[in-house]
């Protein structure tokens, strides 16, 4: 690839220039990419909590989503477990009659939460198709955004200081 | 009738042949009975004899050599399982065992082992596979922006706050009712809002409001779209704003059951004090009617 490089210190030529994120000219460069000039929405925090029957698989994507974060540069506030959720409920054991005799039925739901914090929204959407995609069988999540915005403009000022002076028309009671 | 019986006749004539031949015969049929074109009759005996015990070539699959003996120490794992398969016990060069073992015994190996095929394996997702992955997505991050370190500088150029939920779950439709709730959260110390206007918007707003974190809190969730939802909670911020700052003709006949905090100045409290002092004075000396701007002034001096 005899390509014109104009940076200073890439003079040798035909080398893949991906994976420098530096320089924006490196971006533009990636044919992927493409930037809008829409603001970026920004999360004060992303919390993940992975929901699932079988803690060793838990464990494993917890992991997976630690260093996938880690790799990508997101900061990480803290990872806990919190208490797994018995759901047990009985059962009379036969078709008819036999009132005695039951069977009793469980479902564990282990649960894995990941909060994150200071993303962007590209970042987000990022990580997030990342983590979901490579999501294993069995295993649900649910995911709490919070954006953080500014304040609208209508709600700056009172409205009552710009209108124009209307006269008020009695009320008959 | 003669061309059948000449067939028969040279069949009866080979057995004859045989028979009489005896042991000579027998030893050349057997010695030509690897030959299946000269002794028929000998070689079909000896298949019918195999073919019971043994199965036909053909259902026998080859035993090939699993592709594990193949693979070098150092190779490229994740060109191995690139993404999520299942468990193959010949692509995995690793001394697997899972089940639950019988008395004394170990549990199952790996081939032809049910339990490693319904678990979810990570095998596309080795630490070096995560690294590619992500070098590969790097480009598509945007970098925080720095200057937003801490909580307090986000809240204070950015302090309305909106929670949004997703669910990811596996089943038989991907939507959720529950995600299109939208929650909007606001500290009323970061609005433009005078006294009167934080009082009457905290009336208006009612158990939304928390006194000790002075955060408003909006939940909304009677839209169907997510982003119908968010609108009308900036509506309703919207709103309340601009209403808490009007002052409407009925506010004047607030009481003093309303207030929310206790205002001494023109209150039974006060006149009952004026009134007492002003007794205590007029009984002390009678002449130093004091007028009551004065007490007035001594009872700042007490009550500050």
């Amino acid at each position: 690839m005899g390509r014109q490089c104009f940076l200073p210190n890439n003079d040798f030529m035909g080398v893949r220039l991906a994976g420098i994120h530096a320089d924006t000219q490196e971006r533009r460069t990636n044919p992927l990419v493409s930037i809008s000039d829409e603001p970026e929405t920004l999360y004060k925090r992303l919390s993940l909590l992975v929901k699932g029957h079988d803690k060793t698989v838990l464990d494993s994507y917890e992991y997976f989503a630690v260093l996938a974060a880690k790799e990508l540069g997101i900061s990480i506030e803290k990872v806990h477990r919190p208490p797994k959720k018995i759901e047990r409920f009985t059962l009379l054991k036969s078709v008819h009659i036999y009132k005695k005799h039951r069977v009793q039925y469980e479902m564990r739901t282990h649960y894995i939460c990941l909060e994150l914090k200071h993303l962007t929204g590209s970042t987000a959407a990022v990580y997030l198709e990342y983590v979901q995609r490579n999501l294993p069988e069995g295993v649900a999540m649910e995911i709490k955004k919070t954006k953080i915005e500014t304040i609208p403009e209508h709600i700056q000022k009172p409205v009552w200081d710009t209108l124009p002076e209307v006269e008020e028309t009695q009320v008959k009671s | 009738m003669v061309a059948v019986s000449g067939p028969l006749l040279a069949v009866a004539g080979y057995w004859a042949l045989l028979s009489r031949c005896g042991g000579r015969a027998r030893a050349a049929a057997a010695a030509y009975s690897s030959v299946p074109a000269v002794s028929s009759r000998g070689g079909k005996q000896k298949e019918a004899s195999t073919r019971r015990t043994s199965r036909p070539s053909q259902l026998i699959r080859s035993h090939a050599p699993p592709r594990t003996e193949r693979m070098a120490v150092d190779q490229d794992w994740s060109s191995v399982y690139p993404t999520a398969a299942a468990f193959k016990p010949a692509s995995v060069p690793l001394p697997i065992r899972m089940g639950y073992p019988v008395k004394r015994g170990v549990p199952l190996p790996k081939e032809g082992n049910l339990e490693l095929i319904k678990i979810p394996n990570f095998l596309h997702l080795t630490p070096p596979a995560i690294k590619k992955h992500c070098a590969a997505l790097k480009d598509f991050c945007t970098e925080w922006p720095s200057a937003l370190d801490s909580d307090e500088k986000c809240e204070q150029h950015f302090p309305i706050e909106v929670e949004t939920v997703d669910y990811v779950s596996a089943g038989t439709s991907i939507r959720n009712p529950k995600a299109r709730v939208v929650t909007l959260r606001v500290k009323l110390s970061n609005l433009n809002l005078d006294d009167h206007a934080k009082k009457k918007l905290i009336k208006l707003v009612g158990e939304r409001y928390c006194k000790d974190t002075d955060m408003l809190t909006i939940t909304t969730d009677r839209c169907p779209l997510r982003r119908q939802n968010y609108d009308y909670g900036i509506h309703l911020l919207t709103v309340l704003y601009h209403e808490s700052w009007k002052t409407e003709m009925w506010e004047s006949e607030k009481t003093e059951k309303d207030m929310e905090e206790y205002i001494w100045e023109n209150s039974c409290s006060q006149k009952n004090a004026l009134d007492t002092l002003l007794r205590i004075k007029a009984s002390e000396n009678a002449s130093n009617v004091t007028k009551e701007e004065l007490l007035a002034s001594e009872l700042t001096n007490f009550s500050a």
